[in-house]
């Protein structure tokens, strides 16, 4: 598991008062305010965010120690690190993207499938895409519990019961 | 304009062939499919079909509130991957 999780970036400034433009990546926007201080990439620089405004593209935000728009346009392009801890525990069956991302993905049979590269949803539930080594692209798995029927977390790992038809036709493939 | 209710919904006479003899046999299974413009009749509800996207056939499992809607509108052409953040997923 990750010990942190990018929630957005900083896009520029706003305005001449040293207010800076973010771009939240938060499933409801404006949560990027509620996950405490935020840390840049390389963990150098920590800011604490207070959302003034919503403007088109983000927020404008107050962030500490920049207090000037020389100071916020220097930020441009930083993203912001929020530590998994600040993130509320979920119900069962409910998991962040985040924490799905990376693990790694067996069959029932013991067969490795390669690992989690993105979690989608275009409306007819979640979606697992896998990318098995030795394929060119990606194939993509239902997150039910008929499919996916355990999900461990603590040792990484993913257990799936694929139905036929998913994984041995080429056309599943990018 | 809407489609004439007269007409009935419309569906691709092999997508009905395939979800009835999926039904029959009981297997798990993906049912490919190309049509899109299909409508989602309430006898699919339950099972997983493959939605071709010009590129590779998504998965989607029928619940009930996706009758009346078309098989494309679930299998979108473009992709988007975006940031993980703090989205959810959950295992119906």
């Amino acid at each position: 598991m990750k010990d942190r999780i990018c929630v957005g970036a900083i896009t520029g400034s706003f305005g001449v008062k040293g207010e800076a433009r973010v771009k939240s990546f938060c499933a409801d926007p404006a949560a990027i305010g509620d996950y405490g201080p935020l840390s840049s990439e390389d963990g150098s620089r920590s800011f604490t965010l207070k959302i003034t405004r919503p403007v088109k593209t983000g927020f404008a935000v107050r962030l500490s120690g920049v207090t000037s728009k020389e100071q916020a346009d220097a930020l441009r392009g930083t993203r912001l690190y929020a530590p998994r801890d600040a993130l509320p525990g979920l119900p069962d069956d409910e998991f962040y993207h985040a924490d799905l991302i990376g693990l790694t993905v067996l069959d029932t049979g013991g067969t490795d499938h390669g690992k989690v590269h993105a979690v989608h949803n275009h409306g007819a539930g979640d979606l697992l895409e896998l990318r098995p080594k030795g394929r060119k692209g990606g194939v993509l798995v239902p997150f039910t519990r008929d499919i996916v029927p355990t999900v461990d977390l603590t040792s990484g790992r993913i257990i799936i019961d694929p139905p036929e038809g998913l994984f041995d036709d080429p056309d599943s493939s990018t | 304009m809407s489609r004439s209710v007269w007409k009935g919904p419309f569906v691709d006479s092999y997508v009905l062939k395939k979800a009835e003899a999926s039904r029959e046999s009981g297997r798990n299974e993906v049912i490919k499919i190309w049509s899109r413009r299909s409508t989602i009749l309430p006898q699919f509800v339950g099972l997983t079909f493959g939605v071709y996207n010009g590129h590779k056939h998504i998965p989607v499992n029928v619940t009930e509130d996706m009758i009346g809607q078309k098989f494309g509108e679930y299998s979108p052409t473009r992709t988007y991957y975006g940031h993980a953040a703090d989205k959810k997923a959950k295992r119906k």
